[in-house]
């Protein structure tokens, strides 16, 4: 008995271990990806910073003439690892190097980065070569550079802070230039073009115009296609064809945020030997994925209308009353076409992406054709509604 | 009626996930890593034009306002605390005791920083900050660290910081790492376990505490 209790004590204890260390696995990896994540950020926003930074000397260069700078240190904040520390100096290197204006040429220094020791009778000093400038004039290291950069960036609560100091490569080191730099002064981060640097204020005007200029106008072109249910135990037998639509249009944002859409489209068909048809089209749409339209997610748009169509041909018998007689087929053999004039009412959703390309399917209500003896319904909810259609949009 | 409630029930529950308060989609240690501001409708517009709509055209009796919330880049406990305490009020702390030191040093010194913090890393964090604050005040500031003879540096390290710091501040004089046109701002954590930083300044061989 006594074992049997031990073993079980054994038993759950090695539960607990085995627990244990899944859960600590499971941790660790949360941790990693949250570090990660937090990684990109800090990245992002380093990389606003030194933008702003690299900018703001191309305007107001920290020297009057060509100055040799060497990249001294870069250090990223505190638990974060050398990774950063690369990235953030290769963004500051890309910069210096494509922005001109900024006076500043990052030279080579091996020695101003290495260890140096130096011995003297007030005793021995272990330092960086860019601490102890005495030592690198001894060494020859100064013949070129006179000047280090520092680059330190620390979080401060949601808060990345870029402290920039500029020391002269003397003996009493003086610091010539530093500026802070920090994410809750500045305009929102936003990524900017290297090569053609501006400032965060123009950044996010062009990030905005883009956003909010868009015109409130815009010419949509749909294709589509739209079948029509065939009426089930009809003596006619007639099936309607699909038609295919050309519609091209205006589209009007009611809102800024786009979360209103109206339009207006004017259509053709034709198919050879069968129909050629005209109609007009009057729509409007409503944002249902939020409540100002998206740059970089698809949105959902739901959307009611009505149309005209006039068809000319063939076709056009399957929207008459009556099954055609001899009469009728008589009378179009001498050339006189049928025609059909008639409206819908349609509902549908639409998915649009960037305001550029579209995607709608809806049904159609046609109250006219109700005793249609060709045509049926797909869906009966008191309306009937006897017409599906399918379309892409290109809008312009 | 059921069937007409349980789309609306589920649109007020889908909204909660935006508010960054506790409750159904939150816990409770979520929000004492985010900063909230409140600000009008148009502000937060501006700030994020994607995601805040504008103002109606239609003037409202009362100004629409929006809640924007940031998330802290650390976490609660992700760092050591004490590091976490310091680090996050950095550029406070430095605007203070700057603000106390170039105001009660007299003359126009050659300012020299040091920081003495029992970890390196953050030592040096705070140094920088120091050194680009009293810069961007328009004083004169060196980057140099002022050095002691590693015996001194063995003795000061057995004493109390109330004796230590005025004891330093001689040494670097009398060793001539300081020198009479050089002030030297030297903060520190004096209790291991506080998390306010303290300052003093060397000058002219000696040491006056600030905070």
């Amino acid at each position: 008995m006594k074992n049997l209790a031990l073993f079980l004590v054994c038993l759950v204890a090695a539960a607990a271990r085995a627990a244990d260390s899944t859960l600590t696995d499971a941790q660790l990896q949360q941790l990693e990806e949250a570090r990660g994540q937090v990684a990109d950020q800090v990245q992002f926003q380093a990389y606003h910073l030194l933008d702003d930074l690299v900018f703001e000397w191309s305007e107001h260069p920290p020297f009057d003439a060509e100055t040799p700078l060497v990249m001294a240190d870069v250090s990223v904040p505190v638990d974060f690892g050398s990774g950063l520390q690369a990235l953030i100096e290769n963004h500051v290197t890309a910069l210096l190097t494509k922005q001109k204006g900024t006076h500043v040429v990052l030279t080579h220094c091996p020695a101003c980065t290495a260890m140096v020791v130096r011995s003297s009778a007030k005793g021995t000093i272990v330092s960086r070569g860019v601490d102890d400038p005495v030592a690198l004039a001894q060494a020859g290291a100064l013949t070129h550079t006179r000047h280090a950069l520092f680059l330190d960036f620390e979080m401060e609560g949601d808060a990345l802070v870029l402290r920039v100091r500029i020391t002269s490569l003397e003996p009493s080191l003086p610091i010539v230039y530093a500026r802070t730099l920090t994410t809750t002064t500045s305009a929102p981060a936003l990524l900017r073009d290297p090569d053609h640097l501006k400032s965060a204020a123009d950044a996010r005007q062009e990030y905005l115009d883009i956003l909010e200029n868009r015109s409130r106008w815009s010419v949509p072109i749909h294709l589509g296609v739209r079948s029509y249910a065939t009426r089930p135990f009809s003596n006619s037998t007639f099936v309607p064809v699909p038609f295919i639509w050309l519609q091209v249009g205006v589209e009007a944002s009611i809102t800024q945020a786009r979360a209103w859409l109206a339009s207006f489209s004017l259509g053709v068909t034709w198919l050879p030997q069968l129909h050629i048809g005209v109609s007009a089209n009057a729509r409007i749409s409503r944002l249902i994925t939020g409540s100002t339209s998206s740059m970089t997610h698809p949105d959902l748009y739901a959307f009611v209308g009505g149309t005209v169509f006039f068809i000319q041909g063939n076709s056009a018998l399957g929207f008459k009353d009556e099954i055609p007689d001899i009469n009728t087929v008589i009378a179009n053999a001498r050339g006189a076409e049928p025609q059909a004039l008639f409206g819908s009412y349609q509902v549908g959703l639409e998915l649009r992406l960037k305001n550029r390309i579209g995607f709608a399917v809806y049904l159609e209500a046609l109250p006219a054709l109700d005793n249609a003896v060709n045509i049926g319904s797909y869906v009966d909810l008191g309306i009937k509604f006897q017409s599906l259609g399918a379309e892409v949009l290109f809008c312009f | 009626m059921k069937t007409l409630w349980s789309p609306v029930l589920l649109m007020c529950v889908a909204g909660c996930a935006y508010d960054p308060a506790p409750g159904l989609w939150h816990s409770t240690l979520e929000p004492r890593n985010q900063h909230c501001r409140r600000m009008s409708q148009q502000a937060a517009h501006d700030l994020y034009p994607g995601l805040v709509p504008d103002e109606p055209a239609r003037r409202l009796l009362k100004p629409a306002e929006a809640m924007t919330c940031s998330a802290d880049f650390v976490n609660e406990g992700e760092r050591p605390p004490r590091d976490e305490a310091v680090l996050s009020t950095l550029s406070t702390s430095v605007r203070e005791l700057t603000l106390l030191a170039s105001s009660l040093t007299p003359g126009k010194p050659t300012w020299v920083v040091d920081a003495y913090y029992p970890d390196v890393e953050v030592s040096s964090k705070i140094a920088v900050a120091l050194r680009n604050e009293l810069f961007e005040r328009g004083l004169r500031v060196s980057d140099r660290a002022p050095l002691l003879a590693a015996g001194d540096i063995a003795i000061l390290a057995s004493l109390p910081a109330s004796e230590a710091f005025p004891l330093a501040c001689r040494r670097y004089f009398a060793e001539g790492s300081l020198g009479d046109t050089d002030a030297l701002l030297g903060v520190m954590i004096v209790d291991s376990r506080e998390t306010q930083l303290h300052a003093g300044v060397c000058q002219h061989a000696q040491w006056r505490w600030l905070r």
